[in-house]
């Protein structure tokens, strides 16, 4: 126990490194581009359906149709946010929970453009 | 009439399991819609089953006297602890690798940022893996073997895991519905903080049992025993049952202050406590020396070595070095209750010299009846052998067998009686060793 104990340790760091490096060397897809479309909330609130679902959140638009089969709370939780400004939705998982980074992170798969300020 | 130690093990495993398996019966279809989804959940599952492992191990710390038998003894319980604790930290260490698995099916920095985030609640997991490495590392032995007392306060910071290892629980866990969440955590934190302020608080200033040393005795040159005379009301305990000690004398060297286990030699209705201790580090070095008059406080008693103050069956004892002192205990109590013990002892040292209470145990044969003492030299018989032992005691098969002594002497003397045909269920260890 304690030898598988020592080798998932040093496997946790080789890998946890690993990762750390790679993402110093492969670039990210960065900011904003100067060319992005943007949104303002009138336009997100013509996709107010579960199948075709727009949600502002924290300044950035994304399209989740695809994604409200694949989110683990049940869509009816979601389907109040679609159309809207969702930041507090996504920040508080209706009570109070922040999502967690692998959440955010993921949300950049459905980006589509940034919002537009009124 | 105590839980049979496998049923209580169980228990707590399924204790442990309770937040995993209740997370199932909260499993959507969308956890396992991609790869990705899978190893989520995976994480997820791995985070919760190690916290709850943590949380558990730390519960089984407390060591409430009485707690330890029906797990068979505080060093069962202690093994139990251990694996607990190390299950735990491999989950924990996988838990957020898998975390960043699940999160590259999107892209290499979505995993990065789910490990590497300065999210507030990620840097709390961070704190509590970081602190749980720290306190683990020195299991490994990389070093050396770690100094007792140093492992000991390194083991306080479990209450650095556990704080924030349960925040983090609490502020990210979204596999159960949040008043799950909070009823489940909350309960395992709650048994854990009340194992640790037994632990820390009450077992230190209330817990324990004053006693003054009122003689010294050398029983060679480098094992001493005791005699302590109870302040307050005596501690109640059966023969073979071990103690902590902490002694507060300022002539000590070393080790006042500190606490650390012996086992009584003396009979449980002795007026007096008697314990012998071998020089093993500074502080028991320290203790072979010390005056009458200091006073000590006694915690216990631990250990479930004899399950009952008299033996139902007949019995082989096997014995090494020090280990002679819980068979010492139980043939004092023989003695003074004009008890019959239909026992075999072999008592296995290096040489004439390194036989402990010699004198004593060759009289007791006298006194009680089915009584046997066979002392086996190393250096004149070699090692222990299904030979020595028939011929010494040739209804092997029909006995249960004892084994107290340094961890090769039992692994040695198991693998001998099990290969002779005893039964695994009718063989009774106890090691006194660190983890």
């Amino acid at each position: 126990m304690k030898s598988l104990s020592f080798i998932a340790f040093i496997v946790f760091w080789s890998v946890a490194g690993t990762l750390f490096a790679l993402s110093l060397l492969v670039p990210g897809s960065g900011p904003v581009s100067a060319g992005e479309k943007t949104y303002t909330l009138q336009d997100i609130a013509r996709h107010n359906r579960t199948d075709d679902c727009w949600m502002a959140i924290a300044g950035q638009v994304y399209d989740f149709s695809r994604f409200m089969p694949k989110h683990p709370a049940p869509p009816a939780i979601l389907a109040v946010w679609c159309g809207k400004e969702a930041t507090q939705g996504m920040k508080t998982k209706g009570y109070g929970n922040d999502h967690s980074p692998a959440a955010w992170a993921m949300t950049e798969a459905y980006r589509i453009g940034v919002l537009k300020k009124e | 009439m105590t839980a049979k130690p496998y049923l209580t093990r169980l228990a707590i495993w399924l204790l442990v399991s309770l937040p995993a398996l209740t997370a199932f019966v909260f499993v959507t279809p969308a956890d396992f819609s991609s790869a990705g989804a899978v190893l989520n959940l995976m994480g997820r599952l791995s985070g919760g089953l190690g916290l709850a492992g943590l949380l558990v191990a730390a519960v089984l710390s407390c060591r409430i006297p009485g707690f330890d038998q029906s797990f068979g003894g505080l060093t069962k319980l202690w093994q139990l602890h251990h694996k607990l604790g190390l299950s735990a930290f491999i989950l924990l260490l996988a838990h957020p690798l898998l975390l960043a698995f699940a999160a590259a099916e999107v892209s290499l920095a979505a995993a990065a940022d789910s490990l590497f985030s300065m999210q507030p609640t990620v840097l709390y997991g961070w704190l509590a893996l970081l602190a749980l490495m720290a306190f683990i590392a020195p299991t490994f032995h990389v070093f050396g073997e770690p100094d007792y007392q140093r492992w000991k306060r390194l083991h306080r910071l479990a209450a650095v895991v556990l704080m924030f290892g349960l925040l983090h629980s609490l502020m990210l866990g979204r596999t159960l519905p949040a008043s799950w969440n909070k009823l489940l955590w909350g309960g395992l934190g709650l048994l854990a903080l009340s194992a640790m302020a037994y632990r820390w608080l009450f077992s230190r200033y209330y817990g324990r049992y004053r006693y003054r040393i009122c003689n010294v005795a050398a029983v060679s040159d480098n094992v001493v025993e005791l005699s302590l005379q109870p302040l307050q009301v005596p501690l109640r305990y059966r023969p073979g049952q071990f103690i902590y000690l902490t002694p507060f004398a300022s002539e000590l060297l070393a080790g006042a202050g500190e606490e650390h286990p012996f086992t009584l030699s003396s009979a449980p209705s002795e007026p007096v406590l008697r314990l012998a201790i071998k020089t093993l580090g500074d502080a028991t070095k320290a203790l072979q020396s010390i005056t009458p008059g200091s006073d000590v406080t006694v915690e216990g008693p631990y250990g479930c070595f004899f399950r009952q103050t008299e033996l139902k069956t007949k019995g082989l004892w096997i014995a090494g070095g020090i280990g002679i002192v819980p068979f010492l205990s139980y043939l004092r109590h023989c003695a003074s209750q004009h008890q019959a013990a239909d026992v075999q002892l072999i008592y296995c040292v290096q040489d004439e010299q390194h036989l402990l209470f010699a004198p004593e145990l060759q009289q007791l044969t006298a006194v009680i009846e089915g009584y046997h003492f066979t002392p086996h030299f190393f250096s004149r018989h070699g090692a222990l052998d299904l030979d020595f032992i028939t011929q010494h005691c040739s209804d092997l098969r029909a006995r249960q067998v004892w084994i107290c002594g340094p961890p090769p002497l039992i692994l040695l003397s198991r693998g001998i009686v099990l290969g002779a045909g005893v039964t695994s269920g009718d063989i009774v260890t106890e090691e006194f060793t660190l983890l």
